[in-house]
């Protein structure tokens, strides 16, 4: 990667975190969701300490996938605005640039989101991890660039279709269904203490590598598509 | 030139499809505990070897359009994932009637049986996205899905390898398999590899006719008449039918059932069982093949109908 993609790279991300930091509509908004998803949850299983460590990994990521989903759509329908997409399209700036900036700054947003919200799950909840907490980092930074990255590629291409933010869930989720999978037995397996979530990073870490490389390459592809 | 293959291939396939169904019924020999139930295993397997062989054209047929935009590519790659989705929802529907006898469930969360829904859902999801994008983005977009697509199927398997899994082991070449049944297995493999080669022939020759209306179309639009849309998803028109046909199938079996229960005693009850799941089987299977193939001429009636009058319009 040459130093001109890195510099544009840097300037695509500071215009997204500066836009949100300004209006926080999308930040907002995703937060409000996960936040009511956590409670209705709440209600609807109504589970002892001892169940909701069991489930907890699920409803976390089901929680994060949703909310995620919410923002990814925004954040590519910012750029439909007095025709930024098409602007981009001329300039001579790697589409790359684009699309690894945009993806950051999702990730980024996200990550903010699950600073947010772990607190209110251990409050509600009542959570204690069995397992060792420090395997939690490397899971939440893997499973949320899985989800971040697809999610990314599959907004821009969304967009570009009729239905536009219905199109994402259904062309999103099938290819995560594998990542989701890993994401939720490792965090399992950390907060209940049973087994070594081990081989589940090692396997999201092939999945982050094998589909960064796939949106990468095609992402030129997908934003010219005519 | 090219008809006459097509309808040599067809004679043949159609006498392949006869022959391997014959050979399922009456030749391979009954499975010592499941009976005729287990006869559903003939359609089952071959219909997903014909969908997974359909599935890699359609990737192979993505990458080559991505690489040189060749409208006859992306007509190929159509043509495999809308084939292949159907014979795997054969796969799908088949497996859960045997599953019912010999599991005493439709479905369960297995591995196998999971991977093949993701699969499944993969293929949907690209048969959605071509029919929502906008016309002129619809062959690159529905082409980089088909590449993530395929990515992603040898890590769904690797995903589910931590699991145990209920569904048999593939048993071609092992001592597991009665050579009998397998011989009656590989005839049934090669009629529906040859039956899917053919509809999805069929379906490509479809696309390229509705490719030269769509240039057709663009022409006329040019001299200020709108162009039309093409291709309706093939379940929005094909699922009331296959659900009505199933359920009478189920109506039917049922007061089957009622009828005979009482004076039948319980070996004979049960060989009735595994005949009536057979039959339901069999039944889902040509109604999906049927209800397909019924489509697909519906949409050629429809195509060379609106071929004929834009000739008219243009001439």
């Amino acid at each position: 990667m040459s130093a001109g993609v890195v510099r544009l790279t840097a300037v695509n991300l500071r215009k997204d975190v500066r836009l949100e930091w300004r209006s926080r509509d999308v930040f907002n908004s995703m937060l409000f969701f996960a936040l009511l998803v956590v409670v209705v949850f709440s209600y609807v299983f109504d589970a002892s300490a001892e169940e909701a460590r069991r489930m907890m990994g699920g409803l976390i990521w089901i929680a994060f996938l949703f909310s995620t989903t919410m923002a990814l759509n925004q954040s590519w329908a910012r750029e439909l605005r007095n025709g930024v997409l098409d602007a981009y399209r001329v300039s001579p700036s790697p589409p790359e640039a684009l699309f690894l900036g945009k993806t950051i700054g999702n990730f980024i947003f996200v990550l903010l989101l699950e600073c947010l919200m772990a607190p209110l799950f251990v409050i509600f909840y009542n959570l204690r991890a069995l397992g060792n907490v420090w395997l939690l980092l490397p899971i939440f930074l893997l499973g949320t660039w899985a989800l971040v990255v697809n999610g990314t590629f599959f907004a821009a291409m969304s967009i570009r279709t009729r239905s536009r933010e219905l199109m994402l869930p259904l062309l999103l989720l099938p290819i995560s269904i594998p990542a989701v999978l890993m994401m939720v037995t490792a965090t399992s397996a950390v907060l209940t203490g049973e087994g070594s979530p081990v081989p589940q990073i090692k396997f999201l870490a092939g999945y982050c590598v094998i589909f960064s490389t796939v949106c990468l390459l095609l992402f030129d592809t997908v934003l010219n598509a005519e | 030139m090219k008809n006459r293959l097509f309808f040599l291939l067809l004679a043949v396939t159609a006498g392949l499809l006869a022959w391997g169904t014959y050979q399922a019924l009456y030749v391979a020999p009954p499975e010592a505990t499941m009976g005729d139930a287990q006869r559903i295993f003939y359609y089952h397997v071959p219909a997903a070897t014909a969908a997974s062989l359909l599935f890699w054209v359609n990737f192979v047929a993505s990458l080559w359009y991505l690489w040189k935009r060749s409208p006859v590519a992306d007509a190929i790659a159509v043509a495999g994932a809308e084939v292949g989705v159907v014979f795997f929802s054969v796969v799908l529907i088949s497996g859960p009637i045997w599953a019912r006898y010999a599991w005493g469930t439709f479905w369960v969360w297995d591995a196998r049986l999971t991977t093949s829904l993701i699969l499944w859902l993969l293929y949907v999801s690209y048969l959605v996205l071509r029919k929502s994008s906008e016309l002129g983005s619809t062959s690159v977009l529905a082409a980089s899905l088909a590449v993530f697509a395929a990515m992603d199927m040898p890590i769904v398997y690797m995903s589910n390898r931590w699991f145990r899994t209920n569904h048999p082991q593939p048993m071609i070449g092992t001592p597991n398999l009665n050579h009998d049944m397998q011989t009656v297995l590989l005839w049934n493999m090669l009629a529906f590899c040859m039956f899917a080669i053919l509809i999805a022939w069929f379906r490509f020759d479809l696309e390229r006719t509705s490719q030269t209306i769509n240039q057709m179309h663009i022409r006329k639009a040019a001299q200020g008449v709108s162009m039309a849309a093409i291709i309706p998803a093939i379940f929005l028109s094909a699922k009331p039918a296959m659900l009505l046909l199933a359920k009478k199938a189920m109506l039917f079996g049922s007061v089957l059932l009622v009828l005979l229960d009482n004076d039948a005693d319980a070996l004979a009850h049960e060989k009735l069982v595994q005949h009536h799941y057979m039959v339901a089987g069999y039944i889902a299977v040509w109604t999906i093949y049927i209800g397909y193939l019924l489509f697909l001429l519906n949409k050629l009636r429809k195509l060379h109908k609106e071929e004929a009058e834009l000739r008219t319009v243009s001439s």
